[in-house]
């Protein structure tokens, strides 16, 4: 019987597979009994980790608490030789106390002000960004392995790639600033966006010489937001050339897309990314899995459930789930991801571990039948 | 330059979003001593009206719409100054928010460029919005809409306590409610008896419009 491990591995590299593999993620994940019970039930768990350790030189940081500007606001400023910047930012409580910058809620701290809030700002980030030094780190990929042996896979994580960084962290979406940066102030747009670029291929080189076997840009791409002309111009290349790096050093490559990408999805498919990551069926996204499948046939899809399909309760993810499988059939290049957006209440846990645990491969009708019954 | 051809110069600047051309014939069309109303209803506003066209057949993107609003803008801000004692006929009054603890905006941002660009009044609440916080703009403002958004699922309850309160005030008859947000589907719309759920920014404009002429037309 494989191990959760060997299973996901095998699916990435085109082998016989077992039973559809499905897993969640640490961060979004709660310990206890539900989880241990789903996790004996063949539920694998992934862990994501930087594989680098990031130095900043002649940058000043400081994070400022006042608690009488509001409850949980921070600022943190950036002080270079030639200005300087700051953002703001909403925490809730938990942060910092249980998984990373995850709340209680599990929710992550809110951009109350950006990095980039004036045309002025770009040249202090992107001194900042010239001088930021990358070096190999591989300690928590290695624990994190030790730890989670044959449980589960253990990821590289890429911070958002170059003008993603600008469009959802730096320069921010809230009243479309940065389309109107990027129609406004282009040239400071695209250098800002050069610097990066230069700056994060030792990071590619970094992953691709790291002990994971996926390296992960946690990209969260949206088609909407990232339109095909945007994605075509600044995206595609990119992925290139970290493909590059991780292929040649026998890794494989994920990008986190869990948004909207039916009208991405012809071009994914001309990429060498080797696993779309969080890939969100209605109703929340806008590609059905099996639409995915055949439009992507060199790629693994790893599949967020639906958090929305969860709202609804247990009995929604069950008829969900089921449909969902007879979508799939065979059930090749798919793996579940319970959530990678929010924490899963333990009847919704238990409810998808019950369906998934018997979907053995290749998948049919008749399979599929069988679970049902058994959950009737 | 005759009055046609400066209200398709401001149209035209909306469409091909330039922002130094906008204020520049804004400037053409009020020194021309073109009534400012006429100058953003048959002039901007129709530019408006054909961006929002071409974002809904796929032409243009989201930047682009956004980036129209925002050309808008800066010639609305030449303009602005002229309209005083000019009174506008709006097609309705829409108070849009996204619920308390949802900092999104953007799903916002783009439904309050659209329902502007089709004649509605829009007061916007902004992100992070407690309920009594709206449920007093609503009081104050007697919208004939309320837009909630959520873009994630531990926001979503909000929309029902808004929708509760509403109830409580004795105001939910007097108001239509529409929610929308990539986790909302219809059933959780109907499960918290908001009006309609909008699949995207352009559907839930369009029934927004849908409601007002139902009300000018009873």
């Amino acid at each position: 019987m494989q191990t959760f491990r060997e299973k996901i591995l095998a699916m990435l590299n085109g082998e016989i597979v077992e039973s559809l593999p499905f897993f969640h993620w640490w961060r979004h994940s709660q310990i206890g009994w539900a989880e241990r019970e789903c996790r004996n039930r063949g539920m694998g768990i992934c862990w994501s980790r930087p594989p680098h350790s990031t130095i900043l030189h002649n940058v000043k940081q400081k994070v400022i608490h006042d608690p009488s500007k509001g409850p949980g606001l921070y600022r943190m400023i950036y002080s270079t030789p030639i200005g300087f910047v700051y953002q703001d930012e909403k925490r809730e409580p938990g942060v910092g106390q249980w998984h990373g910058p995850r709340s209680w809620r599990d929710v992550s701290p809110w951009q109350i002000t950006r990095l980039i809030k004036s045309v002025e700002d770009y040249d202090v980030v992107k001194y900042i960004v010239d001088h930021t030094e990358y070096q190999p780190y591989y300690f928590p990929i290695e624990q994190a392995k030790e730890w989670l042996g044959e449980d589960g896979l253990v990821i590289a994580s890429l911070p958002h790639s170059p003008m993603q960084m600008l469009m959802i962290d730096w320069v921010g979406s809230e009243e479309g600033r940065f389309y109107i940066h990027h129609a406004r102030y282009r040239e400071k747009v695209e250098d800002l966006y050069e610097s990066l670029v230069k700056s994060y291929s030792s990071m590619y080189e970094i992953a691709a010489h790291s002990p994971a076997d996926v390296v992960m840009f946690g990209d969260n791409i949206d088609g909407v937001l990232v339109n095909p002309r945007l994605f075509k111009q600044y995206f595609m290349p990119i992925y290139e050339e970290c493909a590059d790096f991780l292929h040649e050093q026998g890794k494989l490559m994920a990008v986190h897309m869990d948004g909207r990408l039916n009208v991405l999805k012809d071009l994914i498919a001309q990429t060498s990314i080797d696993i779309i990551d969080a890939v969100h069926p209605p109703p929340m996204g806008d590609l059905a899995i099996n639409n995915a499948l055949s439009t992507w046939k060199k790629k693994v899809i790893w599949m967020g459930y639906p958090g929305s399909v969860y709202t609804l309760g247990p009995q929604a993810v069950k008829e969900h789930s089921l449909q969902l499988l007879r979508s799939v059939i065979p059930g090749n290049r798919l793996c579940i991801e319970m959530s990678t957006e929010n924490l899963v209440s333990n009847e919704n846990l238990l409810m998808l571990t019950a369906i998934l645990e018997n979907a053995k491969l290749p998948l049919t009708q008749r399979q599929i039948n069988q679970i049902k019954q058994r959950l009737a | 330059m005759p009055t046609t051809e400066i209200l398709d110069a401001l149209k035209n600047d909306i469409v091909n979003l330039d922002f130094d051309l906008i204020v520049k014939d804004a400037k053409r069309a009020m020194d021309a001593g073109i009534n400012p109303l006429r100058a953003i209803t048959e002039g901007m506003a129709v530019g408006m009206q054909i961006v929002g066209e071409k974002f809904e057949s796929g032409e243009y993107f989201l930047s682009e719409l956004i980036v129209a609003g925002a050309v808008m803008k800066e010639g609305m801000e030449v303009i602005n100054p002229h309209l005083a004692g000019e009174r506008s006929q709006h097609l309705g009054k829409v108070v849009m928010a996204a619920v308390e603890g949802d900092h999104h905006d953007i799903g916002k941002h783009i439904v309050m460029i659209l329902l502007i660009a089709r004649g509605f009044e829009v007061i916007d609440l902004g992100t992070d919005v407690p309920t009594e916080t709206i449920i007093n703009a609503v009081i104050k403002n007697t919208p004939n809409v309320i837009g909630l958004s959520a873009l994630l699922t531990v926001t979503m309850p909000k929309m029902r306590e808004v929708i509760e309160a509403l109830t409580k005030a004795g105001i939910r008859d007097k108001v239509k409610v529409i929610v929308g947000g990539t986790p909302v589907t219809s059933e959780y719309a109907k499960d918290i008896g908001a009006d309609h759920r909008a699949a995207n920014a352009v559907e839930g404009v369009k029934k927004c419009v849908e409601w007002m002429t139902q009300k000018s037309g009873e």
